[in-house]
């Protein structure tokens, strides 16, 4: 691999969207953008979503890796994270990719809510598909289960010495920020399907309830992925997710279709 | 102030984003090191926070991925860890020597990223102040009493034990240890060393260690009894923060934190005089 092949830079509005481009050995004919997810989720999937980029790149994809405004490297605090301006953001990368890249046709890739994103922008970002790891649906559950793991973090006898006052936890989820505005957004938030093709990589527990019927009822389809990625727990917070399968899922998909 | 991403490095394998005060120029330059295997934006992007607080400070800073970790390839040479980690601090260095004027360098790590700048800190003369974030540590005499005291002297632990003993609480299963961070610890006379020698060099130091790592530091009395006499030095200040956890996951504790370095910058190293070393 060469080394420089994998390029940062800021582009978007003001310049203040971090992107890394990973540019293939050769001329590309496709390209993906990968969708981050927020949060702490992000952090976690940093190192997968490199190795994932760099594996598209040497099977001759163009891919562009990004932050939202508010996230990683990006312009922004933590709490200033939108939900519409995340789906903005995933438009305007897909322009910057277009441009470096020299093509129109791009996949889309997010896992958890960067999957939600790359669902709810297909259409403003015109992507010709949409893999989606474990997006998130439903908003509400979603919720519920950050605040749920925010009031157990203040309890957390293997993080502090002591309990936490409730003020000291108020207003944030696992580390980061949270606007009152975007809570009320994902509160709100219900992913309907793309009209494209969309792959749901599946690696929730049994136990989560899922159901991805709404949004693969037209043009999808839905592959499972074991082991289960743990990625509520609390004790793995700090943890990085890592998948070979994951990775496996995807290249097969993209060589599928080639 | 835009802040500029780069790969940078002997062998252009490094990625970082520097951030560039407007007149800046010949100031103090601080560079943060990775926290255990988290890229370069940090735990909860501490080390955004950081740099962005320190920018709008007068400083001009550099966060960025050693080789390997993060956005960062390795260099292809022939190198211990210690080597490839002094070699890329220099390279560091060199950048943004290039992008603001800096001579002298501020360098921070928390865990893992303590360890390295300490690596650095000891040998690199450009270096002239270092923040370590649950640095180096020993369990000492005091450690244990204060660990183990009063547990000798709490009847419901005794109970519990007991309990145990009698096979009456099978539901409690030890867990499996997550690895996240770790110091690798270095024979003590060393690190005294090195801190006695970065001291007489000149430079600033400020060490702050959280209730993160009561596993083996828990108290401000700790420091003296680890380090001895050369943590009464005037250079170096310390501070224990037993509230918190190992990597600040609550945004009050991290501001904290912040305004901490913040105001010991500003004390050690002024924007007006920085460049110029003490």
């Amino acid at each position: 691999m060469r080394q420089d092949a994998d390029m940062p830079f800021f582009f978007g509005p003001d310049a203040g969207l971090f992107g890394m481009y990973h540019a293939p050995s050769v001329p590309a004919r496709r390209a993906m953008l990968m969708c981050p997810p927020l949060g702490q989720d992000l952090i976690r999937c940093h190192r997968l979503y490199r190795q994932l980029a760099q594996s598209l790149a040497e099977e001759g994809m163009a891919v562009l890796r990004f932050d939202y405004h508010g996230t990683g490297d990006s312009a922004g605090g933590s709490a200033e994270v939108d939900w519409e301006r995340c789906v903005r953001d995933a438009a305007t990368a897909a322009v910057e990719l277009r441009r470096r890249a020299g093509v129109d046709r791009i996949v889309a890739f997010g896992a958890r809510l960067g999957g939600s994103v790359a669902l709810a922008a297909a259409e403003q970002a015109r992507f010709s598909e949409v893999i989606a790891w474990d997006p998130v649906l439903d908003g509400g559950h979603y919720v519920a289960e950050l605040d749920a793991m925010q009031a157990a973090l203040r309890e957390d006898a293997g993080r502090f010495n002591a309990p936490r006052s409730h003020s000291d936890v108020a207003e944030q989820w696992l580390g980061f920020d949270i606007a009152e505005s975007l809570r009320h957004q994902l509160s709100a938030l219900s992913v309907a399907s793309a009209n494209v093709p969309t792959l749901v990589l599946d690696s929730m527990p049994a136990s989560s309830g899922r159901s991805w019927e709404r949004i693969v009822s037209h043009r999808g389809r839905v592959a499972t992925i074991t082991p289960p990625t743990p990625w509520n727990d609390l004790e793995r917070l700090e943890t990085a997710i890592l998948s070979h399968p994951l990775i496996q899922a995807v290249t097969g998909r993209l060589k599928e279709v080639a | 102030m835009r802040e500029e991403a780069h790969r940078f490095g002997r062998a252009r394998h490094l990625v970082g984003i520097a951030g560039v005060p407007e007149g800046a120029r010949g100031a103090t330059g601080v560079i943060v090191l990775n926290a255990g295997l988290v890229h370069r934006i940090g735990p909860f992007r501490l080390h955004v926070e950081l740099t962005r607080q320190l920018n709008a400070a007068g400083y001009p800073t550099l966060r960025f991925d050693l080789s390997t970790l993060g956005d960062s390839c390795a260099s292809g040479g022939q190198q211990t860890r210690t080597q490839q980690v002094c070699a890329d601090v220099d390279d560091a260095m060199k950048l943004l020597a290039e992008r603001a004027g800096c001579e002298r360098f501020v360098l921070v790590g928390l865990c893992s990223g303590a360890q390295n700048a300490h690596v650095v800190a000891a040998t690199d003369p450009r270096v002239s102040g270092a923040v370590f974030l649950d640095g180096y540590a020993f369990r000492t005499l005091g450690y244990k009493l204060r660990h183990y005291l009063p547990r000798l002297v709490d009847p419901a632990r005794w109970a519990r034990r007991l309990t145990r003993r009698g096979g009456g609480d099978a539901s409690v299963t030890p867990k499996a240890a997550q690895p996240v961070f770790a110091v690798a610890p270095a024979p003590r006379d060393e690190v005294i060393a090195d801190f006695t020698g970065m001291v007489e060099r000149g430079m600033k130091l400020y060490l702050v260690y959280s209730g993160g790592i009561s596993n083996y530091f828990n108290h401000a009395r700790q420091f003296r009894e680890c380090f001895g006499k050369v943590m009464s030095h005037p250079a170096v200040t310390t501070r224990y923060a037993a509230e918190t956890d190992h990597t600040y996951i609550l945004t009050g504790d991290r501001a904290r934190l912040l305004d901490g370095i913040g105001g010991w910058l500003s004390h050690n190293f002024p924007p007006a005089n920085a460049g110029r070393h003490p």
